[in-house]
């Protein structure tokens, strides 16, 4: 499972496409918390969580090496090259970002995509970013607000990384989105454990949908993940 | 290996069974189907028959990963030697430009670079794109959209060519000559067509192959021999409800929107360009089903939005091309909230189900409904029935109709025949001026050029690179705001080199000095100096300086940077793996049209009452519809790719070179000048 075939590379580059896109509509989003961090810069850590998305999706979707990295690293790009204000510091926060989630799949070899290493994904992303951070633009802050800013990174990638990325995996797994991918895959086979070897006879109809098009795939009550 | 003679080759399926791991049941049950070289057969049958998983397996490319496989495939003999043209040729798009699309498959084959060119010229020539090579695809019309991708198809000058739907989202005319291309260009190759019109297509092929559940073969012979299977297929089911006829209730309606003698301008255009639709008369009245025709460029979508934004809203309601770009619930039930009209739209089983895992005519009747729960006096729909067969596309306009009965004024934008003869007013856009009149397009492959020219454009993107990257090292040499003004110097001097328009400069450094600013302020407030005092004050203003060396250079030495040129200069000069490389540069390429599609998404949401663009309930939901648009389009686009011989890509050639020339060396000398120049300014002011 470490070769990307063409759809895991494209899913892979695509979420980090999106995301670049969906990014810049979330500038709004910090106008709406803007009374709050103007007095107080570390409060904008409640929302670092997000930036890290592409990564912890890619990685529960793709469940390959290099994946999360690589996800966030093209969002990163994109930013970068639509103008984002931190220029090639972008490109670091994607190393650094991507690189955190990457290193908890690695943690458990790419063998468990659960919700406690989603989270852990998350925090590990928070921590790194946070000492790019410190390192390259708050320098001057002090060291006290300074360790109220991780608290608020390591929360947020717990919570708006790890959490809200896992939720959204099942999510997606539920659309039928994900069925020619390992995250749908899994979910199907667990709906299904007798899956049939490959023969030519069709199992009686079990709880076929009207869907014509889109087949017969498991229904959108089904689990996602163990 | 060019060789202009065609060489057709024989494809045989073997008692093919494909189950995917997803799925209850095999899509295909132990088919056999042989196709001698050189014929032409048409694949039929309803929709979810499995027509185009068998296409899939005809070009090769069931993947024993995803699904349970037995029997065999056809194995093509070299990449691209089955090429697929797919329903909507959006998907087959890869490239900037044109020529760089079309290139993509001789690239994967890695081919020398002269016939890269070669091949590309000869593949636009046969499939008749009349664009110049270095136009933006994503950009053409439809009907030149699926010409683009004929060519790609073309350029590895395959044996077999499979079409999936060609023509659907195209109107009449256009539909019939991209046909008529396409047949041109398949001469004596094996052609594989399946289709939902069968008309248009019975008269040329050999060979009718009518498919069942489960792609079983129902019917296999000439045309003239399967007439009874065909029939069945095309038969529509009788209307659930008579609509009552408008004449006899005696009503006009009421006005809800008039455009009189109205021009409306492409969005984004500028502001001496020609408006796109001109003298256009339009009266939307209740009780009534409009229908707004033109060939495809013609503003259908543009003539929508305006009649969107000039209603008030709470009065309109939206049904986008794509329906899952306004899905919000998870239940079918919950999508709707009004339990009659879930029945009127013939979903009442499928309340619990998953609207996302709805077939296409399912989800287009969910979304109408849904936009009926509002209750608007007008119904907007953009082009509603597109690829579905002839049941489905009957079970739409019935709802349509519906609607209209009960006193809501619909107005469809459609190339449908069906629709247009159901409508009581018709309006039609003329047709665009052609883009190239009687010219003989341009078919060289040539770099992206953006206007207007400037010296940066002269540096290979990894000197530009090296310039963002060694400026922002340097700048950690900033330890005084003296130092700082004095480093930034240069970088004023230089800014200019590389600003195509002083509004766009500005439109860069606009980010910077904001967060430049915010910076200051932040380090007044929460440093180690008493917060906000006049020495808190210099110390915040060293950081603006600080940041704005480490940022500026980068940002504005982006600003010339075109993802291909990097693309050719990471893969092809710095010989980076070439397939993520060249799959980041396609997923770049696409991030206009991304952006296109989140717009649509947002819009849709505000017309349903969702909040405003910056409420974070819409926010979220609107990035999860554009994450499944992401995923459903990436499933279809490395099916395109693997076509195009993608797949075994890790050596493959890159159209253009990356040339480093001498104004590189001065770009280096500029890297160098601005990692060390903080550090002599710092001891300059000491």
């Amino acid at each position: 499972m470490t070769r990307f075939r063409t759809i895991d590379l494209l899913v892979t580059v695509l979420i980090g496409a999106a995301f670049g896109v969906a990014f810049l509509g979330y500038g709004q989003l910090y106008t709406l918390i803007g009374p709050l961090t103007a007095a107080f810069k570390p409060a904008e850590g409640l929302l670092a969580g997000l930036w890290f998305l592409p990564a912890i999706l890619a990685g529960l979707i793709v469940r390959r090496p290099g994946a999360a990295l690589l996800a966030e690293m093209i969002a990163a790009i994109v930013s970068m090259l639509l103008g984002s204000q931190w220029g090639w510091g972008t490109a670091i926060s994607g190393l650094m970002q991507g690189g955190g989630v990457e290193l908890a799949f690695l943690a458990f070899r790419y063998r468990r995509f659960t919700l406690p290493v989603a989270m852990l994904g998350g925090v590990l992303s928070a921590l790194l970013e946070w000492g790019w951070e410190k390192f390259a633009y708050y320098q001057e802050m002090s060291w006290t607000f300074s360790f109220l800013m991780l608290a608020f990174f390591l929360l947020s990638g717990a919570l708006l990384c790890g959490a809200l990325g896992w939720v959204i995996t099942r999510a997606l797994v539920a659309t039928g989105a994900l069925d020619a991918l390992p995250a749908g895959r899994e979910a199907a086979l667990q709906a299904q454990p007798a899956a049939p070897s490959g023969g030519s006879e069709s199992p009686a109809t079990t709880g076929t949908r009207g869907s014509a098009d889109r087949g017969t795939g498991p229904g959108p009550s089904q689990k996602a993940d163990a | 290996m060019p060789d202009s003679t065609p060489h057709p080759a024989a494809l045989r399926l073997e008692h093919l069974t494909w189950q995917p791991l997803t799925r209850r049941e095999p899509t295909i049950d132990a088919v056999d189907l042989e196709i001698p070289a050189g014929q032409r057969v048409l694949l039929a049958g309803a929709s979810g028959s499995g027509k185009s998983t068998v296409l899939r397996a005809l070009a090769g490319l069931l993947d024993p990963e995803d699904g349970h496989l037995a029997g065999t495939q056809p194995v093509p003999g070299r990449p691209g030697d089955h090429g697929l043209l797919l329903q909507n040729p959006l998907h087959a798009l890869v490239g900037a430009s044109i020529g760089r699309d079309t290139a993509f498959g001789p690239e994967n084959a890695a081919l020398p670079r002269p016939e890269i060119h070669e091949s590309t010229a000869r593949a636009l020539e046969a499939a008749q794109v009349d664009l110049d090579a270095e136009r933006v695809p994503l950009d053409a019309s439809g009907g030149q959209q699926q010409r683009i991708a004929l060519a790609g198809a073309l350029a590895l000058d395959p044996a077999v060519l499979l079409l999936d739907e060609p023509t659907s989202m195209l109107d009449a005319d256009t539909a019939a000559a991209v046909r008529a291309q396409i047949l041109q260009a398949a001469d004596g190759l094996t052609l594989v067509v399946a289709d939902h019109q069968l008309e248009p297509w019975l008269p040329v092929v050999d060979r009718v192959v009518v498919l069942g559940k489960h792609a079983r073969i129902l019917a296999d012979g000439p045309p003239g021999e399967v007439t009874g299977a065909l029939t069945e297929l095309q038969r529509v089911p009788p209307a659930r409800e008579h609509r009552p006829s408008r004449s006899a209730a005696g009503s006009d309606g009421d006005v809800v929107l008039r455009l009189a003698d109205a021009a409306i301008a492409r969005k984004g255009a500028g502001r001496d360009e020609r408006p796109l639709v001109e003298h256009l008369d339009l009266e939307l009245r209740t009780e009534r089903l409009h229908a707004l025709i033109g060939p495809s460029g013609a503003g259908k979508s543009t003539v929508l939005e305006e009649v969107v934004g000039r209603c008030s809203p709470g009065q309109v309601a939206l049904v986008p091309q794509n329906p899952e770009h306004s899905f919000l619930a998870t239940t079918v039930a919950e999508e709707v909230g009004d339990e009659t009209l879930v029945e009127r739209a013939g979903l009442a089983e499928l309340a619990a189900a998953n609207p996302y895992r709805l077939s296409g005519g399912e989800q287009r009747r969910l979304a109408i409904a849904a936009a009926l729960a509002q209750a608007p006096r007008l119904l907007v729909l953009d082009e509603p029935t597109v690829g579905l067969d002839a049941p489905r596309r009957a079970a739409v306009l019935e709802l349509l109709s519906s609607a209209a009965a009960d006193g809501c004024a619909v107005l469809v934008a459609s190339h449908d025949p069906e629709v247009i003869a159901a409508a009581d007013a018709v309006t039609r856009l003329p047709a665009p001026p052609p883009a190239t009149v009687g010219a003989v397009p341009d078919r060289s492959i040539s770099p992206v050029r953006q206007e207007p020219r400037i010296p940066a454009d002269a540096l290979n993107p990894l000197t530009l690179s090296l310039i963002g990257i060694l400026a922002a090292i340097g700048s950690f040499a900033v330890q005084t705001w003296q130092g700082g003004l004095l480093a930034l110097l240069p970088v004023l001097l230089l800014g200019p080199l590389a600003i195509r328009t002083w509004g766009g400069g500005l439109l860069r450094l606009l980010p910077i000095s904001l967060s430049a600013a915010g910076l200051a302020w932040t380090t007044a407030l929460l440093g180690d100096a008493p917060a906000l005092s006049g020495q808190a004050w210099l110390v915040g203003l060293k950081e603006a300086t600080r940041i704005t060396m480490f940022v500026a250079p980068g940002v504005l030495a982006l600003g010339s940077v075109d993802p291909t040129a990097l693309g050719d200069a990471l893969g092809g000069r710095l010989r980076w793996p070439a397939r993520p490389v060249a799959a980041s540069v396609a997923a770049l390429v696409r991030t206009g049209h991304l952006g296109r599609q989140w717009q649509i998404i947002v819009r849709t949401r505000t017309l349903r009452g969702l909040g405003t663009p910056r409420s974070p309930r819409l926010l979220a939901g609107a990035t999860f519809a554009l994450l499944v648009d992401a995923l459903r389009g990436a499933e279809q686009q490395a099916l395109a790719m693997d076509a195009r011989g993608f797949a075994a890509a890790t050596r493959r050639t890159w159209a253009l070179p990356s040339p480093l020339g001498r104004a590189d060396l001065l770009g280096t000398g500029i890297a160098l000048g601005l990692l060390i120049w903080p550090w002599v300014a710092e001891h300059l002011v000491r």
